[in-house]
């Protein structure tokens, strides 16, 4: 192709000068030639852009695939744990001189701990069985008022056996040392909050 | 059987808590083991900064006793001692009073104020007229046609607190029931006798200043109850109260 346009400019070049018109500027067939010597030198090479797109888009989503892969591999990977800090002692409070300095426990001592934690025990023990009946009190106590109502009507009895959606969540502030003292003014101060938020 | 007459008259009626607001005393086992704990703790226990602070100020001043140093040692330092801050913190908390815990309503008796007991629950009884007695009872009120046994509950909350009263009542089934048939001399056969169903709910405002008592009323511990019950109720409420 290029050598057919080459010699069908030259012909042109060629019929121009022997027809003595005044021009004298040297005749270039397209602009594409620096000179009218220099045919073949620098015609543009049209091919390469193509190549770039397919290799570009190629290599665009083989980065893409990676990316997720490494994704994938990091999500899949078992969460960091989160440190409890009240498990771990700060060095600072590790050094001997933190050490307390008591006398060791007398025998007497350690008797009368023993005999305490022993009555402990069984105080407890006789607390929760009282717990535990008094709640079985209860329990056999509406267990006969829902029988009664039952006999008395279906309706009413049905009415009752339903879920109380309004009752859950219960809060309630618990009881204090002493009862609130009315016109007391707290002092003033702010709480800055510093407690270490870790995310996994 | 909407028209079938029932035998049974029935009644809701509220038994209405005023939870503690305070604890209740220790008993003497759970202050030795309290005082046990805190000692076995303190034994266990390193020095903290505030401890070694001191420590060491007791040990200067001790020095400074015992060789005589002069106050080129520490020359213009204005020192605190742990001990200045530690009579300092007593001071302050000698100076504030709390509200007693035993309040003058306790001391007088009164048995109408909330104020009273804040350790132990108190519940409402109110005087009415059942036949042709006059009797404390917790408040209740007939049931009428078309209404759960609760709302007839609410209801006679309502008569003899007022409509504003906030209260929590716990679900929707009754705690208790009481039965009695009426004398002979009432009894038909179409009227038997009544049951009683009782239903719990806890006093939220802590006020009543709001709420018309018409009738009189009282405010009484579990103990109390027996003073002003009659037997057999008091047997069947006692079932359902937690002390």
């Amino acid at each position: 192709m290029s050598s057919k346009s080459v010699s069908s400019h030259a012909l042109c070049s060629v019929f121009l000068l022997s027809s003595w018109l005044p021009q004298t500027v040297p005749f270039r067939g397209s602009h594409w030639q620096t000179s009218v010597l220099a045919f073949r030198a620098s015609l543009p090479v049209r091919a390469q852009p193509k190549k770039k797109k397919k290799v570009d888009v190629k290599r665009e989503q083989a980065q893409k695939d990676r990316m997720k892969k490494k994704i994938k591999k990091l999500e899949k990977a078992a969460p960091e744990m989160i440190p409890i800090e009240d498990f771990i002692t700060p060095l600072k409070y590790s050094g001997s001189n933190r050490v307390r300095s008591l006398a060791p426990l007398s025998f007497e001592e350690t008797e009368r701990r023993v005999l305490l934690l022993k009555k402990w025990c069984l105080f407890k023990q006789k607390q929760d069985k009282a717990e535990k009946k008094a709640i079985q009190s209860l329990v056999e106590a509406q267990q006969e008022a829902l029988k009664e109502l039952r006999l008395e009507s279906e309706e009413l009895y049905q009415a009752a056996i339903r879920r109380d959606e309004g009752l859950f969540p219960f809060e309630r502030d618990g009881p204090n040392y002493t009862p609130p003292l009315p016109g007391y003014d707290p002092p003033e101060g702010k709480c800055v909050d510093i407690t270490k938020v870790y995310t996994q | 059987t909407a028209t079938a007459p029932r035998p049974w008259r029935l009644f809701g009626a509220m038994c209405l808590l005023r939870l503690p607001r305070i604890t209740q005393p220790l008993e003497k086992e759970e202050e030795d083991m309290m005082a046990l704990m805190e000692q076995i703790e303190l034994e266990k226990s390193h020095y903290s900064d505030h401890e070694i602070r001191k420590l060491e100020e007791e040990e200067q001043l001790r020095r400074r006793k015992e060789s005589m140093y002069d106050d080129d040692e520490a020359p213009g330092k204005t020192v605190i001692m742990a001990q200045d801050l530690e009579d300092k913190w007593e001071q302050k908390l000698l100076q504030f009073e709390a509200a007693p815990r035993i309040t003058d309503a306790d001391k007088n008796n009164i048995r109408t104020s909330l104020d009273r007991r804040l350790d132990s629950n108190l519940m409402l009884l109110v005087k009415q007229k059942i036949g042709n007695q006059e009797l404390w009872l917790l408040p209740q009120v007939e049931w009428q046609p078309g209404e759960t046994l609760r709302s007839t509950a609410e209801r006679a909350m309502a008569t003899f607190l007022g409509d504003r009263i906030q209260a929590k009542i716990l679900g929707n089934a009754p705690y208790g029931i009481y039965k009695y048939k009426f004398p002979r001399a009432i009894r038909t056969e179409g009227n038997v006798g009544a049951k009683v169903f009782f239903f719990k709910a806890f006093l939220q405002s802590s006020d009543l200043s709001q709420a018309e008592l018409k009738e009189d009323y009282l405010w009484v511990t579990k103990d109390e109850l027996g003073d002003y019950l009659k037997a057999e109720y008091l047997k069947k409420v006692n079932r359902f109260l937690l002390d």
